[in-house]
């Protein structure tokens, strides 16, 4: 498949501060793509850009063959669920959800705003003022609300961030699931890798208004491309590698504690269900390790001896 | 809060003859003076004050003027009351702080300085007639025209302050959200910020209403003898007449006024509710 939405050199910026800077990234139709980073990494500038709430400084957005650089909002054909939900409290769900229809004069509203809601199962809403919804039922109806605009491009700014762990699991399969029924191209940003890891066909990974790494779920979990995305994915003990000039990085599990060349000082230690993990100071720096909860606990304080297998590190260009 | 009731009136006792007793007495006694003739009681006054045609023009003037300053600060208030809620927090408080400044002047300071600023040798007309736009200076004051400028003026910050709160009071993204679903912004504004504002405009249109249409210094000074108004009919009438009838209906008449504007706006606010 070809690519279908497509962000060409694009610069953002706020003022004279440059959020994103010569960013190209090329997304297939029917992808669910994750734009995955911490906060100021430039992941929400690229949303409202994409949406055409700010006007890129220069560059090109493209979609379906088209150039949109310049196109107004209103007829770009994308949709944006906000992470506050941004509905109208002074419509009910039905004309909230009703609100892009209108101003399209669909002429088979009512229909569409019913099945609309009922993609989203709350079809016994529709006459409740959107306060009188919980927050996950309010973030639906957002669903609901750009989805019957039938767009090119859903977009989703941290979908999941504002629901409690119940509801945040409940959501992750409702949104997969309306991805596969109306094959959407879906793009969403979050600061969680798991949210990430779980949701996307593939993750981009931002910092610093660049990106990082782009990759599917699973290359960005076992090949991470730099120190960054590695220490993002959980490979929590990064370290030069005298032989090749970069570096090695190993997930806490991976190191092992109790034997091996290196000793190091146990400096914090805590329990965490089905393992223990600690934090120790050692000659080559802090090193993150952890054993089975079965495992004796040590105690902070204590000297240990530990190993850095290398071959269960991921090799880096550089720390 | 109080123990009984009768502890809490009478707690407010005080203040209720306060008020009783200088304040709606004398009211009630003065506006019934134009209720009341050596036959008995008659809306005989009013007749006559209406039958005038000089006062139904200054009645008019005056009711006319105050809906357009109204409506001049709701359209001037909402590109304000946007560009400042659309600010970085730290600007917002500046910015807001010189809209409130011209408040903190006194009204006769700032009138005198429109004085300055429109009249013939004023920098406005020396400026057009500088500028090769004008052959002689133009005539601004004493005219509906200074008077509507300097009653914008005067009470064009109390529909920013209105309007600002009630911006901030709506949902954030309210208005992105409205473009992206295809609303243009003249649609983005009937259908999203006026409704979610209404409150807003409501105690602004007011304010600003009856402002203008008690304003004495103002018309007074920029208007004079030539564009009288209401309220400086009403200083005439006493004054210069001693004719406390006149006095008392044209009192009168701008209660009613004021308290019907406010009920209108609400019912215009309410009414737009109830499509919704």
């Amino acid at each position: 498949m070809s690519e279908f939405l497509s962000l060409e050199d694009l610069t953002l910026a706020y003022g004279g501060s440059v959020a994103v800077d010569r960013l190209n990234l090329a997304i297939r139709q029917g992808e669910l793509i994750a734009l995955l980073g911490p906060s100021g990494c430039g992941k929400t500038t690229t949303m409202r850009a994409i949406a055409g709430l700010l006007a890129p400084r220069s560059g090109t957005i493209r979609l379906d063959g088209k150039d949109i650089t310049r196109v107004a909002p209103s007829r770009r054909e994308v949709g944006l669920v906000f992470q506050s939900y941004a509905l109208f409290p002074h419509l009910s769900v039905f004309e909230n959800v009703a609100f892009g229809l209108r101003l399209r004069k669909e002429p088979d509203l009512a229909a569409r705003v019913a099945e609309g809601l009922a993609t989203v199962g709350l079809s016994d809403f529709a006459d409740r003022a959107p306060a009188a919804l919980s927050g996950g039922q309010q973030q639906r109806v957002a669903l609901a609300r750009s989805l019957v605009m039938n767009p090119k491009v859903l977009l989703l700014d941290e979908p999941l961030s504002n629901l409690d762990a119940r509801l945040r699991l409940e959501m992750r399969m409702e949104l997969q699931r309306v991805q596969r029924e109306t094959g959407v191209t879906m793009v969403f940003v979050t600061h969680d890798q798991a949210e990430a890891l779980a949701l996307a066909d593939r993750i981009v990974v931002m910092r610093g208004g660049a990106i990082e790494q782009v990759g599917t779920p699973e290359q960005i979990w076992t090949e991470p491309a730099s120190g960054f995305v590695a220490d993002f994915v959980g490979f929590e003990t990064i370290l030069p590698d005298p032989e090749t000039g970069g570096a090695l990085a190993w997930r806490p599990a991976a190191v092992t504690l109790g034997s091996g060349p290196h000793s190091g000082v146990i400096r914090g230690a805590s329990f965490a269900g089905a393992h223990r993990e600690y934090v120790l100071d050692t000659p080559l720096g802090v090193v993150k390790a952890e054993t089975p909860a079965s495992a004796p606990p040590l105690a902070p304080g204590a000297e240990v001896a530990f190993d850095l297998p290398r071959e269960r590190a991921v090799r880096l260009a550089s720390a | 809060m109080f123990g009984n009731r009768v502890e809490g009136l009478a707690l407010t006792l005080p203040a209720a003859v306060f008020a009783a007793a200088l304040f709606l007495l004398p009211v009630g006694i003065l506006l019934s003076e134009a209720f009341r003739t050596p036959e008995g009681w008659s809306l005989g006054a009013y007749w006559d004050f209406f039958a005038s045609p000089r006062n139904r023009t200054v009645f008019w003037r005056s009711l006319a003027l105050a809906a357009e300053v109204a409506a001049a600060s709701a359209v001037i208030g909402y590109a304000a009351a946007y560009a400042i809620v659309s600010l970085p927090p730290k600007s917002r408080g500046r910015v807001f702080g010189l809209v409130i400044l011209p408040l903190m002047i006194s009204p006769v300071a700032r009138t005198y300085a429109w004085l300055v600023i429109l009249g013939r040798t004023g920098f406005v007309n020396q400026a057009l007639v500088g500028m090769g736009i004008l052959d002689t200076p133009l005539r601004i004051l004493f005219s509906e025209t200074a008077v509507f400028i300097g009653l914008l003026q005067l009470f064009l910050p109390l529909m920013i302050i209105s309007l600002v709160s009630a911006m901030e009071n709506m949902p954030r993204d309210a208005i992105p959200a409205a473009r992206v679903l295809g609303a243009n912004w003249a649609q983005v504004f009937l259908r999203v910020i006026l409704p979610l504002t209404r409150e807003g405009l409501v105690i602004g249109g007011t304010l600003v209403f009856t402002g203008s249409l008690t304003a004495y210094i103002t018309p007074a000074i920029l208007g004079g003898s030539k564009v009288l108004m209401l309220e400086t009919l009403l200083y005439q009438r006493v004054a210069v007449a001693n004719d406390f009838v006149s006095a008392s209906v044209i009192a009168m008449i701008l209660i009613v006024m004021s308290f019907s504007a406010n009920l209108l706006l609400k019912r215009m606010a309410s009414a737009r509710r109830a499509r919704a």
